[in-house]
């Protein structure tokens, strides 16, 4: 196939917020605005929703109260991205993000399978753009933890940043998240 | 950077009306609706637009009363493309196409210059697809018409279509659209050879 440029339609998260309201993007519809794309979501297979909630469960006992842990809840990232990750992390309770979806989530985690390089590469740059400090990806080709940390800028990622430290953890082994260095989280628990 | 496949969201001829209606896709917003796809129109230089009018003109005078020419207007293509050619010859007169687009344009024209690879290899096959039977882009690259002929199905093609004939035709010579063998074009008319020299 010829490459050649096509620019396609950007959406920006106050559009994409009307697409729903209006009923044009019914809200079941698994699409995530990730840069002004609506990128649709591969289906995803039961090991993927197991690892999603062993992941949740993991971390809302590591993270104890005053942190909310919520899973496939979209994330205010920026004026055209809203993605849904698996799980993410914020400070304070549900009824904090009443007038808009949290912004800065202590931790993000996406549980991997088929879409692997995507979440490396794409939200991966997305998240390291946005300053997320903590990125996990639960890695079930492999079974491993991927841990991405230090978002610095590279031209050659997607979105011009990427993640500077990336560390992989066996299922042996254990990682404590940047917001709560005071408790490991043994990857065996995270994973199916 | 890497590959890896990444699947946008994509829309129906039906949901693509709701947008405009709706005001979210405002209609004088510079896209079109390809194969699903909400692609944005690349900023138009004056050798583009004149080149239009131009061939609008000469198509006009050349197919006469009973045919319509239509210039950057939405063809109805197929349920997921509404895209906007450069030029479209249909038969009819302005009111036939009151209620719906045309959808099976004799002659569609696309005037090519940034978007040439575009409109040869995504549009061409989208055109062939749709069974369009006559696809000419005028590029303004080479200066000459290329003529498309003979839409067949190809797996290796953008959409798995395209034509089989492609004939190129410089200043100085005349092409015979399709649905009228009793008249022809001539390049140097839509293409006007003291314009290249310039160039």
């Amino acid at each position: 196939m010829t490459t050649y440029p096509v620019r396609t339609r950007r959406w920006t998260r106050k559009e994409y917020r009307q697409l729903g309201e209006l009923g044009v993007l019914p809200e079941n519809e698994a699409v995530e605005l990730i840069a002004g794309q609506l990128v649709v979501a591969e289906p995803k297979g039961t090991p993927h929703t197991t690892a999603v909630r062993l992941t949740a469960e993991a971390l809302r006992r590591a993270f104890g109260a005053g942190w909310l842990v919520s899973t496939q809840d979209p994330i205010a990232l920026d004026d055209d991205s809203e993605p849904e990750p698996d799980v993410a992390v914020v400070p304070g309770g549900p009824r904090d993000y009443l007038v808009d979806h949290p912004a800065w989530p202590v931790l993000v985690v996406e549980v991997a399978d088929s879409s692997l390089l995507f979440d490396r590469h794409h939200k991966g740059s997305l998240y390291a753009r946005a300053g997320f400090p903590d990125y996990w990806i639960v890695n079930l080709v492999d079974a491993r933890l991927e841990v991405y940390r230090r978002p610095g800028g590279d031209p050659a990622a997607e979105f011009g940043w990427r993640y500077l430290d990336a560390d992989v953890v066996a299922t042996g082994g254990g990682v404590a998240p940047l917001a709560r260095r005071d408790v490991a989280i043994a990857v065996a628990d995270l994973l199916p | 950077m890497t590959e890896y496949p990444v699947r946008t969201r994509r829309w129906t001829r039906k949901e693509y009306r709701r947008l405009g209606e709706l005001g979210i896709l405002p209609e004088d917003e510079p896209v079109e609706l390809l194969d699903g796809h909400l692609i944005v129109a690349e900023p138009k230089g004056a050798p583009h637009a004149t080149i239009v009018a131009l061939t609008a003109t000469v198509f006009r005078r050349a197919f006469g009363d009973g045919w319509l020419v239509r210039q950057q207007d939405p063809i109805a293509l197929d349920d997921a493309s509404e895209p906007e050619p450069d030029v479209v010859v249909v038969p009819g007169g302005l009111l036939d196409y009151f209620d719906d687009h045309p959808a099976r344009p004799v002659l569609v024209v696309e005037v090519a210059e940034t978007s040439l690879y575009y409109d040869r290899s995504h549009k061409g096959s989208a055109y062939a697809r749709a069974g369009l039977p006559d696809y000419w882009i005028v590029n303004l690259v080479d200066w000459r018409v290329e003529v498309y002929r003979r839409p067949a199905e190809d797996r290796t093609a953008e959409l798995g279509w395209r034509y089989l004939d492609v004939a190129l035709f410089a200043p100085g010579a005349t092409i015979v659209p399709l649905a009228r063998s009793d008249i022809d074009i001539a390049v140097s008319d839509i293409l006007p050879e003291a314009r290249w020299r310039l160039r």
